[in-house]
């Protein structure tokens, strides 16, 4: 059936394809354009080079007058992204707009990455470690990029 | 989620001296997410309760709600009640602004007709398409809002198949797939025509709330449920060239002793004057909206 968020859901899809940002991919899972897989890539020269991270978005009727739900898969240590994946980026509850498309918020989340906000932290101890003991908190970050390559 | 409210059926004594330590964990698991979440939904829960857009109400109920309050407010009421007839409310839920101008401004058309007024408005609405697109915004993230607009504007003009009565007007108002769609409209109009004069805009924005012009536009127009101001107001004024008058009911009063009620005219600039309130005609708005403290509802002329 064709609603206007799965036309919307198109678009986006179309758009990603023909010019899809540096550093992330994503696209519906077969046979259900509500929920789609994506993977980030962390960003050159950062602690994150390197690692490929694997996310779900889930959409409802609602897209794109509400948000999806964007969840990590791959395992993550970050002061904004909870313990089952799920993230905390303002874009993504109350700051949400029409104006982002899957393009857009995959990138925003791919800046968050190297870009925290230790002031709402999901994880209280990558937060605090991001704040007091950044060579640590790196070394944590390149354990994490490591597992990304093994995990399925 | 974590709120206990009352004592819990385990034992009361057990209760009484596990409470301050089990109160303070809670409080301190409890982030600024949770937070933000519970008063999102505490927030929700409130507004849910009335409509989108009320029915129209006679001026007295508004005198009601304040029988037992302010003076001031009472007497400005019955200032108010020798130029309006009537009131209809609108849901406060951040885009109240922008839903009693979409309510009001549709059933201007309804009932005037006016045909003229419609080519007007949309040539301005193809120049403000123009305007997201040289401002980079992708077409498909707003052409779904303009289609339904331009939908529901050609729909009110009657005399075709898809011609809509005022009782359907009010139905799709209070649906939510057509509502919310149209103020989202008015959100992207509204954001482009900030972002495109920003440097007219900059330093109203800079009282405001001392953010950038693009923090703004992202933080206060485009996601829903963002409240207007006086700089919302203007920049869809201008867009679309038509005018609003806001009617202020506070408790503010002059020293001349008599009660008084101030309105402002948003006129729309002319032409591409930089300044909206250089126009030399006067012009009488059509949308006339009531503004209390943090709401905006529509107002009737008698």
């Amino acid at each position: 059936m064709s609603t206007p968020s799965r036309k919307r859901l198109m678009r986006d899809f179309k758009r990603l394809q023909q010019d899809p940002p540096a550093g992330i991919s994503g696209a519906p899972q077969d046979n259900n354009i509500m929920l789609w897989n994506a993977v980030i890539f962390g960003p050159d020269d950062t602690p994150w080079d390197g690692g490929t991270f694997k996310l779900t978005l889930q959409f409802t009727e609602d897209y794109p007058n509400k948000p999806p739900t964007v969840r990590f898969v791959s395992r993550m240590f970050h002061p904004n992204i909870y313990a089952d994946g799920s993230i905390c980026l303002d874009i993504l509850q109350n700051q949400w707009s029409p104006i982002y498309d899957v393009a857009a918020i995959l990138t925003s989340i791919q800046s968050l990455l190297c870009d925290p906000n230790p002031n709402s932290p999901a994880n209280s101890e990558a937060a605090r470690m991001f704040s007091e003991n950044k060579r640590e908190y790196n070394r944590r970050v390149r354990e994490i990029v490591e597992q990304s390559w093994t995990a399925d | 989620m974590r709120n206990q409210e009352g004592p819990q059926a385990d034992g009361e004594s057990e209760a009484a001296t596990s409470i301050p330590t089990s109160e303070l964990d809670d409080w301190a698991n409890f982030g600024d997410d949770d937070i933000m979440h519970q008063q999102s939904a505490i927030r929700a829960e409130e507004v849910e309760k009335t409509l989108f857009l009320g029915d129209k109400e006679p001026l007295s109920t508004l005198a009601a709600e304040y029988q037992s309050g302010s003076g001031i407010l009472l007497e400005k009421i019955k200032v108010l009640g020798e130029k309006y007839a009537a009131i209809r409310r609108t849901r406060g839920d951040g885009n109240c602004f922008f839903r009693s101008f979409m309510f009001s401004y549709l059933e201007h058309i309804l009932e005037s007709q006016d045909r003229e007024e419609v080519d007007r408005v949309k040539a301005n609405v193809e120049q403000c398409r123009k305007t997201l697109q040289s401002l980079g915004y992708a077409d498909f993230t707003f052409e779904d809002f303009f289609a339904l607009f331009l939908e529901q504007l050609e729909s009110v003009l009657q005399g075709n198949e898809t011609s809509i009565s005022q009782d359907e007007l009010l139905c799709r108002s209070r649906d939510q797939s057509i509502s919310d769609y149209v103020v989202m409209f008015f959100r992207f109009v509204t954001s482009g025509e900030i972002r495109k004069r920003s440097e007219f805009f900059e330093p109203f924005i800079m009282g405001l709330t001392n953010a950038t012009v693009e923090q703004f536009c992202k933080s206060s127009v485009e996601p829903m449920g963002e409240e207007s101001d006086h700089v919302h107001i203007t920049a869809l004024s201008d867009a679309l060239g038509v005018p609003i008058r806001v009617v202020y009911l506070d408790r503010s009063s002059c020293d001349s002793g008599g009660v008084s009620v101030n309105h402002h005219d948003f006129v729309p600039a002319v032409g591409d004057l930089p300044n909206a309130s250089s126009s030399s005609v006067t012009v009488t708005p059509f949308i006339t909206l009531l503004y209390r403290p943090g709401h905006y509802d529509i107002l009737y002329l008698k």
